[in-house]
């Protein structure tokens, strides 16, 4: 569906984005995640057709983004990281106006605003000019005219900027349901909003890609241990006694009632320290598990790379 | 082609949605009734005074010379200035508002951008010059003329409007501030008399016959004299035509360019 082959963009002598590679299949939802400045603004603009790159190829639906621009451009439906408003029209004016420009036949276009209006719970407003609106109704604004459409491609770049949390669910239940039917990128710095509804994630650091994977791959690849936080009542030193069970790998003390400890993935673990727990009469108040989620693989991939991250 | 009936409907609309064109209009019609009272007047008191007469030169005996080509050389005057301000809002504010992006992105090309555009600002150019006629057509009613060299200086006007909405909307392409467009507008709209005027300053015989066939002075006192050349109306169409195609490589190569 999207094919993305060493793709350079240079800013003067400056990698914006450095030989990235990769490719979406139909019906994918992708999150491009990144922290500021990596790059994923520039991928998508480059994949909108919106800029060109310094070097590599482009190809959506097999059509070459740039031998090609209009049947590619036909088929993307884009949110920028500034919505493109016309801000003197009314929202349904513009809505309107975005259908005719992406070819939509004239039967359609009412019911393809209609609908978006819908989506994008916009209705409210539809009378309204896009100036006087806040600005997470013109982020709404912004979605409502990538979708409207209906486009088999959808790119969002950073969708749910500006918008409350109500709103942020909303849009993650409307990605969801719009599964399927478009192949989605959205780019964001929200890790659990991709956690959410992405199936897939692509992280780019410092303009290079560092990570293509499905999301299940990902949350194996980082969980050979796991970090159980207990608090107990006695306050005598249990680290030596836990460090005796099978499975554990590092116990810490962090105040004299509570420890943290790494263990191995498994539940006989788990289970064997609780046990001990009990035994001892040591008063367990509290216990939780910290999981190897997302945010670690991104932390670590991103912000502490070491050689073994690079690696992955 | 539906591309540019969109584009040109939505850019059309949107001039008659800003306060701009109706301040424009509304000056334009304060000055055209001020001039045209006092140009017919003046106009009147000459013919109805045999004295005078005698020292004038037959052009001022003229109604076309005395009194209407007064009038539409203000539409001229009016149109170096209001060409660029309409402009800048189609393509400098689209940049700066972002909304550039939603027409880079869609299935159109650079050419059917500037094309709509471009007819859009005419348009209302045409408009303006409408306003003006409507005294010329009632003082027909009035008096007994022929139309026909008024109607000519009229289409000279607009072909000489037309040239400044290919510069001006060429100014609007190069910056992402309107301020800046509306100014290298100005600029190259008078800049268009001032290059004519240099046929005055050279001595040099073969240099001035060069200016002054690629000026637009030249080509306009021939329509106002009631002549009527194809080789003036293929001038005005290939400075349109150049600064269009101008306008369309800025466009196109801003995707080269960091946005
Ligand atoms: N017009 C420009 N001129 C020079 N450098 C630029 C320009 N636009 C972007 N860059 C550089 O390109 C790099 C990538 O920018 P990009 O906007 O793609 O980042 P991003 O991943 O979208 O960041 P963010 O999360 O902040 O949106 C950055 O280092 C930025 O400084
Ligand atoms: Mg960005």
């Amino acid at each position: 569906m999207i094919q993305v082959d060493n793709l350079v963009k240079t800013y003067g002598d400056r990698f914006a984005i450095n030989n990235i590679s990769f490719k979406i299949n139909k019906g994918d939802v992708v999150g491009l995640l990144g922290p500021n400045g990596a790059g994923k603004s520039t991928t998508m603009k480059i994949i909108t057709g919106l800029m060109s790159p310094t070097s590599g190829t482009a190809k959506v639906c097999g059509f070459d983004v740039f031998e090609n621009p209009l049947e590619v451009k036909k088929r993307i439906g884009y949110l920028p990281e500034n919505p493109p408003l016309y801000l003197d029209m009314t929202v349904e004016n513009y809505l309107k106006y975005v259908t005719e420009l992406k070819k939509v036949s004239i039967k359609e276009c009412a019911s393809n605003v209609e609908s978006a209006l819908e989506k994008t719970q916009l209705k409210d407003v539809r009378h309204r000019i896009i100036k006087n609106l806040s600005k997470g109704f013109k982020q709404r604004v912004g979605i409502a005219q990538a979708l409207v459409s209906r486009p088999e491609i959808l790119i969002l770049d950073e969708p749910t900027v500006g918008l409350d949390p109500k709103q942020v669910a909303e849009i993650r239940d409307l990605i969801n349901e719009l599964k399927g039917q478009h192949t989605i990128i959205l780019s964001t710095h929200i890790l659990s909003e991709v956690q959410a509804v992405c199936n897939k994630i692509i992280i780019i650091h410092q303009g290079k890609l560092i990570l293509d994977d499905s999301i299940e791959n990902i949350q194996k690849l980082r969980q050979p241990q796991t970090q159980l936080n207990i608090k107990v009542r006695l306050d005598k030193d249990l680290s030596f006694e836990f460090k005796k069970i099978s499975g554990v790998l590092s116990v810490n003390q962090v105040n004299p009632c509570s420890y943290r400890i790494q263990i191995e993935d498994d539940e006989v673990t788990t289970e064997a320290i609780l046990e001990f727990i009990i035994q001892t009469k040591a008063g367990l108040l509290e216990m939780s598990v910290n999981e190897n989620n997302l945010e670690d693989v991104f932390l670590s991939l991103t912000y502490n790379k070491s050689e073994e991250a690079v690696k992955i | 082609m539906r591309s540019v009936w969109i584009i040109f409907k939505k850019e059309f609309l949107g001039f008659f949605s800003s306060p701009l064109f109706f301040l424009m209009a509304f000056v334009a019609t304060v000055l055209f009734s001020i001039t045209f009272s006092m140009g017919i007047q003046n106009f009147a008191t000459l013919l109805s005074n045999g004295m005078y007469q005698m020292g004038a030169n037959p052009q001022q005996l003229n109604i076309h010379y005395a009194v209407f080509l007064q009038h539409l050389s203000l539409v001229n005057l009016l149109f170096i200035f209001f060409t660029p301000a309409l402009a800048m809002r189609l393509l400098a504010e689209e940049k700066k508002n972002r909304s550039f992006d939603l027409l880079m992105t869609s299935p159109i090309t650079s050419w059917q951008i500037v094309l709509s555009k471009y007819l859009s600002l005419i348009t209302v150019l045409f408009a303006i010059e409408i306003l003006a006629f409507i005294y010329i057509f009632f003082a027909q009613q009035m008096f007994q003329f022929d139309l026909l060299p008024t109607i000519l200086t009229g289409t000279g006007i607009f072909l000489v409007g037309a040239v400044y909405a290919s510069m001006s909307l060429f100014a609007s392409s190069l910056t992402d501030n309107p301020m800046v467009a509306f100014i290298i507008g100005i600029v190259l709209n008078l800049g268009l008399w001032i290059f004519g005027g240099l046929a005055d300053f050279t001595d040099h015989v073969a240099y001035k016959k060069i200016i002054e066939q690629i000026s637009v002075n030249q080509h306009l006192q021939l329509m106002i004299d009631g002549i009527f050349k194809t080789s003036s109306i293929v001038f005005f169409i290939s400075i349109i035509f150049f600064f269009c195609f101008l306008c369309e490589r800025v466009i196109e190569s801003s995707r080269w360019r960091s946005t």
